[in-house]
């Protein structure tokens, strides 16, 4: 791979990413199998979206959902190294059905199993609250190993498989059992809600970019505006003291417009730097990776009936690839082309570690690697690589969500985006906040997010 | 079985996405008014509240169903996000016969498509208010502005194409010679026609001419659910719909799926 561009050290004020940089097979103009840059639409935002999702009822009740297609992601692998040739993907059972079919798994380890996943099935009914664990429950403020060892003594052949189903981005021993039954319990529940086979889905076209553009696109035909490709310069704030409700703020974009609002909205890097409160962050190491190969076999349909899975998990514990038992997982998902980011006969794969910088880029090129060998003909390649640290905010160390902040009055701030893998629900409650906040006296709970459609608008003007 | 279904079969019927594009008030939105209802609004407010408009188009041996994007205004900023390109299997770039500046956002335009959009997709440049020359009067004599509807639809259409030297001097407000448009559309391989969306002349042949133009390897056949509503899985040659997940769908199974053993 040769380095193309190095954006370097960004300014992490402007923007939540930072060391970005750009890798190539081949020199451009050579002869590559990577085609023109319209062929492709790659994410910075390519969570995935669990079915029992607070985002999809908000995306049907807003009317959005109609302009969007939602895909399946199916299948969950672990890698497992063995010695010589024995290397190999292992796909995790995520079902009832799975366990049952698995023949990789002893009869005792099966029954052990079942009775965990029954333990977390129960423990919903047994509380109110939705998809929560009795707090009083013993042990939940260990690390998942012990827990899982000490109470059901679940053996250590799965405890990765385990901890892969929470798409938690640091090791097992890190991974408090608090943060990690209940997301086991959401991937578990979700199975089956929007067809059979699959609890999660992505958004064709890119993900979260994708559903920006249609809430965009939804804004514009309801007589709003929005400019892309623009930020804010500076913030001034009025000066005159009389009519304070009515009080404008007057900004300067980056395209040197002036105009005026009432409010201002946005996260640390939307606001000019005297608008912007300080913001410790987290960082992960993240790439998105074009390979010349179709993955077919990481897409199998997992269930009669099912769609076409497009896109899988694929995690490497830290101790797979060589590190220590306490390293973080590279967790990689894999989109196939039938998600419309890539031509037919490749992939992309974007892939995540919570360890930022080169560390955690040599992980990530180091699991790409192992994809391949596991995966892919021998003749296939990552034909181009974006590597980036992005900044945000971890959950696993499970300190609650931030509220939003007024720097200024009537400037409100959105904390850091979460760096989960799945789509984090608390946005929408951060939303809906912010919301209230412009709102006043007028927010009434129904009403968020709840759009007619405009008469006719779908058949004449 | 068969004979049940062997009478009576209707053409074949295809949804083709189309676009809209070009600068602010030169009538895109009052071309598909005139297309979709035959109507047309006088001083017409900026459009918003416009998603989706739909018509069909029919040619002797198919339907043409058109999805109808408008950009709800927002050209002003040059913000169309690349899902409004995507799919798309033509595109309407209209500018004002009475402003060349809306000629030169027309070739922009045109050259974002030709960077954004699918390869195969259809443009035409139309030259849209055409009632405001003297080649969208009719032989009344009426003053261009005031140019009746319906009536004066007929006559005028050889003149919109051919004629090349226009009279200035006589109160037409044409700036843009209908010969520069044409020529630029010819390099381009573009379909080129003139209009006005307040007499109706020639509205109906461009949508014609553009459903003539979309290669049969193209279509496909209408999904009925997808129609009209926006959704963006038209014609780009992919396999069926086999991968995708219907939210109106929630399974039959329940939410204990997985634990309850």
């Amino acid at each position: 791979m040769h380095l193309l561009t190095s954006v370097g050290e960004l300014e992490t004020g402007e923007l939540p990413f930072e060391n970005a940089s750009i890798w190539s097979e081949t020199v451009p103009g050579s002869d590559t199998q990577l085609s023109a840059s319209r062929a492709y639409t790659l994410s910075l935002s390519p969570q995935l979206i669990y079915t029992q999702s607070q985002l999809l009822p908000t995306l049907v009740s807003s009317k959005v959902y109609r302009q969007l297609e939602f895909q399946a992601v199916g299948s969950w692998w672990i890698y497992k190294p063995e010695a010589g040739e024995g290397s190999r993907l292992y796909r995790v059972p995520g079902s009832r059905e799975d366990v049952f079919a698995d023949d990789m798994i002893s009869m005792k380890s099966k029954r052990t199993l079942m009775r965990f996943l029954r333990h977390l099935g129960q423990s919903q009914s047994d509380t109110s609250e939705e998809g929560g664990i009795p707090s009083e429950e013993e042990g939940l403020d260990t690390s998942l190993l012990e827990y899982l060892t000490t109470k059901f003594q679940v053996p250590a052949e799965l405890h990765e498989p385990l901890l892969s189903l929470c798409l938690s981005q640091a090791s097992l021993t890190q991974t408090p059992a608090s943060y990690a039954l209940p997301r086991i319990k959401r991937h578990l529940t979700s199975i089956g809600v929007f067809g059979p086979g699959f609890g999660s889905l992505s958004v064709k076209w890119g993900g979260g970019s994708e559903i920006s553009q249609v809430g965009c696109r939804a804004l514009a035909v309801g007589g709003g505006v929005y400019v892309l490709n623009t930020g804010v310069k500076s913030l001034e704030h009025s000066t005159e003291q009389e009519a304070v409700e009515d009080a404008r703020i007057q900004l300067q974009l980056t395209n040197d417009e002036l105009i005026k609002t009432k409010f201002v909205v946005g996260s640390n890097w939307d606001l000019p730097e005297e608008a912007r409160p300080s913001c410790e962050c987290d960082k992960v190491a993240r790439s998105i990776s074009v390979v010349s190969s179709p993955f077919e076999s990481l897409f199998p349909v997992t269930a009669e009936g099912g769609p076409v899975p497009v896109g899988a998990v694929v995690v490497f514990p830290g101790s797979s690839l060589g590190h220590a038992d306490d390293s973080p997982p590279v967790c990689t998902l894999v989109h196939s082309s039938e998600t419309g980011e890539c031509p037919a006969g490749q992939s992309v794969v974007y892939s995540s570690v919570s360890i930022p910088g080169p560390g955690g880029q040599l992980m990530i090129e180091n699991a790409v690697q192992k994809l391949l060998e596991m995966a892919a003909d021998p003749n296939a390649k990552v034909l181009w690589s974006l590597r980036y640290t992005q900044l945000g905010r971890s959950s696993v160390d499970g300190t609650p969500v931030p509220n939003i902040t007024c720097p200024s009055k009537n400037v409100i701030c959105l904390p850091p985006a979460s760096l989960d893998l799945a789509f984090d629900d608390s946005l929408i409650d951060t939303v809906k906040n912010a919301w209230e906040l412009i709102m006043g006296e007028e927010a009434s709970q129904h009403e968020f997010m709840q759009f007619e459609d405009r008469e006719g608008a779908y058949n004449e003007e | 079985m068969s004979e049940s279904t062997s009478t009576n079969t209707p053409k074949p019927s295809s949804s083709v996405k189309l676009v809209l594009l070009g600068e602010a008030a030169v009538g895109k939105s009052s071309l598909v008014l005139r297309f979709v209802n035959n109507d047309f609004q006088e001083n017409k407010e900026p459009t918003i509240g416009a998603a989706f408009l739909t018509q069909k188009c029919s040619l002797p041996t198919r339907t043409i169903k058109f999805e109808i994007w408008d950009t709800a205004g927002q050209e002003r900023f040059a913000s169309l996000a690349p899902m409004y390109y995507r799919n798309a299997q033509a595109a309407l770039v209209v500018y004002d016969v009475t402003k060349p500046s809306s000629l030169t956002k027309a070739k922009h335009w045109v050259a974002e498509l030709q960077r954004q959009a699918s390869p195969g997709i259809v443009i035409a440049l139309v030259g849209n208010k055409l009632d405001l020359t003297n080649d969208g009067i009719d032989t009344a004599g009426e003053a261009p502005a005031e140019a009746d509807g319906e009536s004066a639809a007929d006559g005028e259409e050889a003149a919109g194409e051919n004629q090349e030297e226009q009279d200035v001097a006589s109160g037409d407000a044409r700036k843009v010679p209908t010969r520069e448009a044409s020529s630029y559309a010819e390099e381009e391989g573009l379909l080129f026609f003139e209009t006005s969306a307040k007499t109706g002349v020639n509205v109906v042949d461009v949508f014609t001419a553009i459903a003539n133009a979309i290669p049969e390897s193209s279509l496909k056949s209408g999904r009925g659910a997808g129609a009209g509503t926006g959704q963006t899985s038209l014609g780009s040659g992919r396999p069926a719909d086999d991968s995708r997940v219907n939210l109106g769908e929630r399974g039959p199974a329940t939410a204990k799926e997985g634990c309850a053993c």
